[in-house]
């Protein structure tokens, strides 16, 4: 097979920090419509969110201007591994199989994975869950997470939160995973309608949320978490954490996880 | 960078790949042959000359033409359960039905295609032809099954064909409402490894590889049964 010899041939040189400082702008990856990662602002039609202002607090540690770049989930690996954009802060998790692909940042956030049912199925743990049909979103941490947290379940995954939330309404799924934000929105919408729905105790997985580069960009990689250091210690990781996830948003929660690196024990 | 196909010998990916081009293949024969039978339907139904099912009729095949086929799977999926009496409902739902309401939609949309091309292959046949039949005593029925159809499906293979490449392409739409083919399990896999491309690049090389063999057993057909054979 020739395609078997194919190289793509692609920017990814010792010094793509030397790149970006020459070039004057980093351009970093987000999701595109994840509330409240990184989505379009209804009014402005601008993109915001936790992933848009540490993009915006990278560049700006890095004394550069900011390209934001918003990616389909299913574009983050692609457009990193051809070179289009520099860095993803894509909400993706660590896993090691994806560290083999693509190297990781410090954690900059940290996210529960949890599992959302109706109350009336009379569902209190994991354990209950086996052989039922647990739904989570394609290409998400929580799918990928979930085939393992949930061996003993069928995991099955929709094209997105609101097909899974749809299912999980009519039945055809017991449950549904993702990240505790994401379940939170679609837990207190369903306390106003007749069949609620009830959050497992239980966390499938820490995730453990770090910048993802592609391989071999040590240098832009050790930049990365320096910015990220001193953002945690002149309170800027905060400030952005209490905006979107904590005391002056709707979820109220209170950053807990350091910013370590993300293959730590979990 | 360079392709590294070492992630296909991680564990699970070879049966999750496996397992998705099983359920690709069985989803395409499943509408393939549906879609055939309800097209041969259609077909029989638009000969009736009645104004009310001719008008529905045209609505069912203009439906098929012109809504994305990613929509009508969904709205089968999601959409006609919520119909059906609550008991029922429950029953459907609880059922792993994802697969089924696949096959029917894909069924349904294809036989609107299939059933255009056999018209056309009809119109092509000489009404002399027809008359001939009722001449010697076939009822209109008959003059239908033994002599205008036949030609017409002959007559119709290329764009039948056309179509059932399309047909086995669209199977891959099935994945957004969970139906692990091939398509679903190659985002899984990747979602997993982050081999974007190398993954793509089997799910492309087996989806040519059935492409190919249908175009050939298309191709295969037309020169063995040319137009006017006689067995």
């Amino acid at each position: 097979m020739a395609i078997g010899a194919l190289t793509i041939s692609h920017s990814a040189r010792a010094d793509r920090l030397g790149d970006i400082k020459a070039r004057g702008t980093l351009i970093c990856g987000t999701q595109s419509s994840s509330v409240p990662y990184a989505y379009q602002d209804p009014n402005t039609r601008a993109f915001v969110g936790y992933d848009v202002d540490i993009c915006k607090a990278l560049a700006k540690g890095l004394g550069v201007a900011l390209e934001h770049r918003p990616l389909s989930t299913e574009a983050r690996i692609p457009e990193l591994k051809l070179g289009r954009v520099d860095v993803v802060a894509g909400s993706m998790a660590y896993l090691p199989e994806r560290a083999a692909q693509v190297d990781f940042s410090l954690q900059y956030l940290q996210g529960k994975i949890k599992v959302l049912v109706r109350e009336s199925s009379g569902i209190n743990t994991f354990a209950d869950l086996k052989d039922k049909r647990v739904c989570a979103s394609k290409g998400s941490s929580s799918a990928a997470i979930a085939e393992r947290a949930l061996s003993s379940s069928r995991v099955m995954t929709f094209q997105d939160v609101a097909a899974c939330n749809l299912a999980l309404q009519s039945g055809k799924v017991e449950a549904f995973t993702a990240g505790e934000l994401v379940l939170k929105r679609f837990f207190v919408d369903s306390r106003k309608s007749s069949d609620p729905y009830r959050l497992l105790e239980e966390a499938t997985a820490i995730e453990r949320i770090g910048i993802v580069a592609d391989k071999g960009n040590s240098g832009l990689l050790a930049a990365v978490n320096d910015v990220l250091r001193k953002m945690d210690a002149d309170g800027e990781l905060d400030t952005i954490f209490d905006q979107w996830m904590g005391k002056n948003s709707i979820y109220g929660l209170t950053r807990s996880f350091k910013v370590e690196p993300v293959d730590q024990a979990m | 960078m360079v392709f590294d196909w070492t992630f296909l010998t991680g564990a699970g990916v070879a049966t999750k790949l496996f397992s998705g081009v099983v359920t690709t293949l069985q989803l395409f024969a499943a509408a393939w042959i549906g879609g055939l039978a309800v097209a041969l339907v259609i077909v029989a139904l638009r000969a009736i000359s009645f104004a009310p099912l001719g008008w529905f009729m045209r609505l069912f095949v203009e439906y098929h033409r012109n809504v994305p086929t990613v929509v009508q799977i969904m709205v089968w999926y999601f959409g006609v359960p919520e119909i059906l009496p609550a008991p029922v409902q429950l029953w459907v739902n609880r059922s792993q039905s994802e697969f089924v309401f696949a096959a029917v939609a894909l069924s349904l949309n294809v036989s609107a295609y299939y059933s255009e091309d056999i018209r056309s292959g009809l119109r092509a046949i000489p009404h002399t032809q027809i008359e001939a039949a009722r001449a010697i005593g076939l009822s209109a029925f008959a003059a239908m099954r033994y002599v205008s159809i036949p030609q017409a499906l002959r007559i119709a293979v290329p764009p039948l064909l056309n179509r059932t490449l399309i047909l086995f392409k669209d199977t891959s739409l099935a994945m957004v409402i969970g139906v692990a083919d091939l398509t679903y399990q190659v985002k899984a896999i990747e979602n997993l490894t982050f081999r974007s491309f190398e993954v793509f690049a089997v799910a492309t090389f087996v989806y040519l590889t059935f492409s190919l063999a249908i175009m050939g057993a298309g191709a295969w057909f037309g020169k063995r049964f040319p137009p006017g054979f006689k067995s």
